[in-house]
């Protein structure tokens, strides 16, 4: 395994898809990083499966960044070869907290979608099952992992 | 959860959470007569907000509580974290706390594994007995864990820079000593349960999943290499002293729960050759680099990433410049497996009497999944 790989894909993904995101870097060796616009967040997500060779779904998540008015969703998905992550991510305006489901591309993104549903309240569009998936069904505490969360209406 | 909508014809029944082999997870299974139709996990009845509860400690004070998140494999759960920190901080292992590392995350592999082996025996019916061996056997290595670390569970003995102490005197031959020991106790282990016919019968062929699904399900660890794909994080992204050390990715070709226990099994005995190198080839030196208590690393965002006993578990640490993580992203094992769990029922037909071999092959510890 050659240790230059994970530039490299940065570099060609630069040059074939740059138009459609918004950065792409290597953090660090082993670690990419893609941040794509909203419009082409399933698009670009398919040419990572079928050109690039992005076939094993490793997990998701999010992150408030409430100064900033956004959350970050994050996907981290591994190639089966070259044995790199590469967070796939998408900001979304705090006040309009909707996104595609990436089931489509990946189905076991639905766990973790799921998760950060009921943590961050992001609505995934189309996704299949969208029940909470650790929360209680009775649950009224708002979204616990969002930064302004104080925990009110929780112990009832 | 509220629970989807029942099919016709379809009966549902509810397996868990009061089910002795169900762990701590509700299972509902729709049944066709004997074969099920489909399954759906309900998790989260040990969810304990372990992200959260990190964003509220400092750096230091995080090992605790996330070694809670697997009480078998305190040490793998635990470097993960501490991984990130020591990349935030900068801080250099020295090398003979390296080993160290690497000695303690074995031995807890071969405490899960053994674990997940003999609950594996009592859910097939026939083997309480090998339960209880393994139960007995396990008490050697949390002795020798007691003797290390002062503690037999959740050692929290890893720290940023390296790790708490220095191996005992005279420790290395206790290892040799016991290592030897589980060698023969394995052979028993083999003929008794592995080869065993009445055990073949219940793991051979059930619930196959091909190395395309796996993949394409997210499976990892174990579930995965017994699905013949030889994915490792010790090997693709050498951590603590797996780079010196001599071991290969064990894989196994039939896909079913047997392969599944199988790799576990050999893992088990392939870790017991790791720390029996360890224990002859460990390099003198000092054991930890000192990092300051309550230390502010930089702005930035760190991934780490370690096979656990369970398979590749992450963790991606946010800092902001302060005294505590800004956000802690935990990717866990069992959450991922759990997902391809539920799956399982439509690529192989599974019949109701095989769940508990099914569940057990794939090696949930829902403490892990839930946070």
């Amino acid at each position: 395994m050659s240790r230059m790989s994970e530039s490299k894909f940065v570099e060609s993904f630069k040059t074939a898809h740059g138009d459609k995101i918004e950065s792409a870097e290597m953090l660090r060796s082993m670690r990419a990083s893609v941040l794509v616009k909203r419009e082409t967040f399933i698009e670009v997500a398919k040419v990572l499966r079928d050109e690039f060779g992005f076939t094993i779904p490793v997990s998701g998540g999010a992150i408030d960044y409430p100064k900033e008015d956004r959350m970050q969703m994050m996907y981290y998905l591994m190639h089966p070869e070259e044995r790199f992550i590469l967070i796939y991510r998408v900001d979304l305006p705090r006040e309009d907290l909707k996104l595609s489901t990436l089931t489509q591309v990946w189905e076991a993104m639905s766990f973790h979608e799921r998760e950060a549903h009921e943590m961050f309240g992001i609505e995934f569009e189309g996704h299949p099952n969208m029940i909470p998936l650790l929360l209680p069904p009775d649950w009224k505490g708002g979204h616990p992992l969002r930064k302004d969360f104080k925990g009110e209406g929780v112990a009832e | 959860m509220s629970e989807p909508e029942i099919v016709p014809d379809i009966m549902r029944i509810s397996w868990g959470p009061q089910h002795p082999m169900s762990g701590q997870t509700r299972i509902l299974l729709d049944l066709d007569g004997e074969k099920v139709h489909r399954i759906i996990a309900d998790l989260g009845f040990t969810h304990r907000g372990i992200e959260k509860i990190l964003e509220n400690r400092t750096y230091l004070q995080g090992i605790v509580p996330i070694e809670r998140m697997v009480m078998a494999d305190t040490p793998n759960i635990g470097l993960c974290y501490i991984k990130a920190i020591e990349e935030a901080m900068g801080v250099e292992v020295p090398e003979r706390a390296n080993w160290i590392r690497s000695l303690v995350c074995e031995m807890a592999r071969i405490n899960s594994h053994l674990y997940a082996f003999g609950l594996q025996a009592e859910s097939t019916g026939y083997f309480p007995a090998v339960f209880l061996w393994t139960t007995v056997d396990r008490a050697w290595i949390l002795q020798l864990f007691a003797e290390l670390t002062g503690a037999r569970w959740s050692l929290n003995f890893f720290l940023p820079g390296g790790v708490y102490k220095d191996l005992p005197e005279g420790f290395e031959n206790k290892i040799i000593e016991g290592v030897n020991y589980l060698r023969r106790r394995f052979q028993k282990y083999w003929d008794a349960m592995v080869e065993n016919y009445t055990f073949e019968m219940r793991c051979n062929d059930v619930a196959i999943l091909k190395p395309e699904d796996a993949i394409r399900l997210g499976a990892t660890g174990p579930v995965l290499r017994g699905s013949g794909v030889a994915i490792d994080i010790r090997k693709d992204e050498p951590y603590a002293a797996y780079g010196d050390l001599d071991f290969e990715v064990i894989t196994e070709d039939a896909c079913d729960s047997m392969a599944r226990t199988k790799v576990r099994f050999r893992e088990i005995v392939q870790a017991l050759n790791m720390m029996e190198q360890i224990a002859k080839e460990i390099p003198d030196g000092p054991v930890r680099t000192r990092v300051p208590f309550f230390a502010r690393p930089k702005a930035g965002e760190y991934l780490s990433r370690v096979e656990t006993s369970r398979g590749e578990l992450g963790v991606h640490l946010f800092t902001d410049g302060g005294m505590n993580p800004y956000r802690v992203k935990i990717n866990s094992p069992t959450l991922r497996n759990m997902y391809v769990f539920e799956r399982l029922a439509e690529l192989d037909e599974i019949l109701m009497a095989d769940i508990p071999v099914v569940i057990n092959s794939i090696d949930p510890w829902y403490l892990d999944s839930d946070r």
